[in-house]
């Protein structure tokens, strides 16, 4: 993608030069070809006579016509294609930008308790996201071509609003590639001793630009939606900074942050599992046993925070524009946030079983089983009352016979105080488990233990009372800003658990006996909860990356750009729904052909006996 | 045992005015301050 954007760029400029003011580059590199609009059309022209001397260089939106748009034959449909490899670059952008976030982590947890197999693992995680790497580049660039050719006037636009933001990602990304080829490739060369030292260097270096990039290409989509530094015409009124900062742009890097790693944590989770069903030997199924319960943590840990960072993103899309909000969460869309709950309850119930069967690796978990069934029991409450709707769509008769549209009894389920206590408690169940599980295969040897576990049950209480009550009272019984207020509340609460849990159980282990664990000794039906985790995982980011991209409604860039293309509507949730699943196929099909390849290059054909022929 | 009692009942005592003075201070950030039973001042 960034090959075909630096080209335009470049062809983009006078005869190939680009000078940047970096002050103020994208009028600076545009100064000598972009003139205004033409008045009858407004779309910027490259053959209109040049500015004067007195006019500031400017460019506005253009308004495009339907005949601006080129077709393609077959009856294929532009949105199709551009949605299918835009979702497809995402998904694999994801998968290569988050492993090497926790790949370095495990690299230096390897470094500091000096076992290798911590080493061993993160080079195998490794071995999956170059793969993926080499993909992410194939999507990128069929993804910028078509949007070249099927939205020629608005990409002109977006190229001249960003400018020369577009040569800093093409630089960022060639040193992404280097930086990702030699911590692969010099991994065994720098293993040992300050040479380990200059290869983690290495691999921070290649989080550091990779995270950048995300944050340039995120600035993009959050222009398109909520636009700044330009005026409403369209015309760049501030710098590359007021254009980028937009108020969408921090919380989707911190959603795109976080959900990435959970995202690729699920899916090295499904290659353990794959590679544990495989294994021909003991010693293969407890590495890749414990490789599948690392990944699982991964994505669970970083997937608890992701609730918020969403909320977060929703609240400041309402602040932006509450038209825009109530799309998402008013209208048609809002049936589809039901659907996120199935998905998100199917997440968290996946990564709950798993850690419950994972407990059989220890007979230390003997203490704590008999809590699951009430972690169950929480959960699945908590799920039905997520996933209950607020409106039904019923015919004539039916809202006769319920006496209204809302039931009496699940209509007060259907809204989003509900909701907010049911998935803090979720996410409080699932914290819960995790902590079990953590706690089977060890005995606390301090002397405030049993102060210790008053505490954190104390926190428990309390919290699960205070968010129920939060949910209850405000959102019941107050005005609108207390109620929404009041989620804040409830999120304190969850994190008041989470990170007293960590730090408790940190301080009282410490120390601690360690019970023996049998890794590998866990049901094969354990493992297929970490394949649903990623198809879950996958699903959830298809559904609402249609969503955040459908709260643009008509336009193609939110008030600035109008969309006139023969596809500027919202597509039915049937029809998304379709492609939906056709990208989350297409996105498994794939992965199971890396899982393919990265098996593939360990394979080693033993050699001919003489006179044997291949 | 009568310790243990009295050992819970502190700490939950301790842990919800922990959690009162958090739902005030939360509430208070945002401008929406709370009266001492927790009920809206607005």
């Amino acid at each position: 993608m960034l090959f075909a954007f630096a080209l335009y760029s470049f062809a983009s400029s006078n005869n190939g030069a680009i000078n940047i003011n970096w002050a103020n580059p994208v009028n600076s590199a545009q100064a000598n070809d972009v003139i205004p609009a033409d008045s009858a059309t407004n779309i910027p022209s490259t053959t209109t006579p040049a500015v004067t001397a007195n006019q500031t260089p400017q460019f506005v939106a253009p308004k495009l016509k339907r005949s601006d748009y080129p077709r393609l034959k077959g009856g294929i449909r532009s949105r199709s294609l551009v949605w299918i490899d835009a979702q497809m670059h995402l998904f694999f952008g994801a998968l290569v930008l988050a492993v090497p976030i926790f790949v370095l982590v495990i690299e230096l947890i390897g470094v500091k308790t000096g076992d290798a197999r911590y080493d061993d693992m993160a080079h195998e995680f490794m071995r999956i996201s170059l793969t993926a790497y080499a993909i992410t580049a194939l999507f990128g660039g069929t993804l910028a071509l078509a949007l070249f050719l099927l939205y020629p006037g608005l990409m002109n636009y977006l190229m001249q609003v960003f400018g020369a933001q577009m040569m800093v990602y093409a630089v960022l990304f060639f040193l992404e590639s280097m930086t990702l080829y030699i911590y692969y490739y010099g991994w065994d060369a720098l293993r040992y001793g300050n040479k380990k030292w200059l290869h983690l260097s290495i691999g921070l270096l290649l989080n550091g630009v990779g995270t950048t990039l995300m944050v340039l290409a995120n600035s993009w989509v959050t222009f398109t939606m909520a636009p700044s530094g330009v005026n409403e015409v369209g015309a760049v009124v501030g710098d590359i900074w007021a254009i980028m900062k937009g108020p969408l742009w921090n919380p989707i890097n911190l959603h795109r942050f976080i959900a990435n790693i959970a995202f690729g944590g699920a899916v090295v989770g499904a290659y353990a599992a794959y590679k544990f069903l495989a294994a021909k030997t003991q010693e293969q199924r407890a590495h890749y046993d414990w490789m599948g319960y690392t990944s699982n943590f991964i994505a669970i840990l970083a997937f608890l925070p992701l609730p918020f960072a969403g909320y977060w993103l929703m609240a400041e899309i309402y602040a932006y524009s509450q038209q825009m909000g109530i799309t998402a969460m008013g209208g048609i869309l809002a049936w589809l946030f039901i659907v996120q709950a199935v998905l998100i309850g199917t997440i968290l119930l996946a990564g709950n079983y798993y850690l419950w069967s994972g407990m059989s690796r220890t007979e230390g978990s003997l203490r704590y089983q008999g809590s699951i069934k009430y972690i169950a029991v929480t959960l699945v409450i908590c799920f039905l009352v997520w996933v209950t709707p607020h409106t039904l769509i019923l015919t004539a008769p039916e809202i006769a016979a319920l006496g209204g549209s809302h039931h009496n009894i699940l209509g007060p389920l259907g809204i989003m105080p509900a909701k907010n206590i049911a998935v803090n408690l979720m996410l409080i169940a699932t914290f819960l488990s995790f902590q079990l599980y953590r706690r089977s295969n060890k005995v606390a040897t301090v002397s405030w233990e049993k102060t210790g576990n008053i505490i954190l049950v104390a926190i428990y209480l309390v919290a699960v009372v205070n968010i129920m009550f939060a949910g209850v009272y405000y959102g019941y019984f107050t005005n609108t800003v207390y109620k929404v207020g009041s989620s804040v509340m409830q999120v304190v609460s969850t994190l008041v658990v989470i990170v007293s849990g960590i730090v408790i159980d940190s301080l009282m282990f410490k120390k601690a006996k360690i019970l023996p664990s049998s890794w590998g000794k866990v049901s094969n039906r354990s493992q297929y909860a970490l394949f649903a985790l990623p198809v879950a995982f996958t699903w959830l980011m298809a559904l609402m990356g249609y969503v955040r991209s459908s709260v643009r409604t008509h336009w193609h860039v939110y008030t600035i750009v109008k969309d006139n293309s023969p596809d500027n509507f919202i597509p039915t949730i049937g029809y998304a729904g379709n492609m939906m699943t056709i990208v989350t196929v297409l996105f498994l099909l794939f992965v199971l052909f890396i899982f393919w390849i990265a098996s593939l290059a360990t394979t080693k054909q033993p050699p001919l006996a003489l006179g044997e022929s291949a | 045992m009568k310790s243990e009692i009295v050992n819970w009942a502190v700490i939950l005592l301790v842990v919800s005015l922990v959690f009162y003075g958090l739902d005030h201070l939360v509430m208070l950030m945002q401008g929406l301050p709370l009266n001492l039973d927790l009920t809206p001042v607005q």
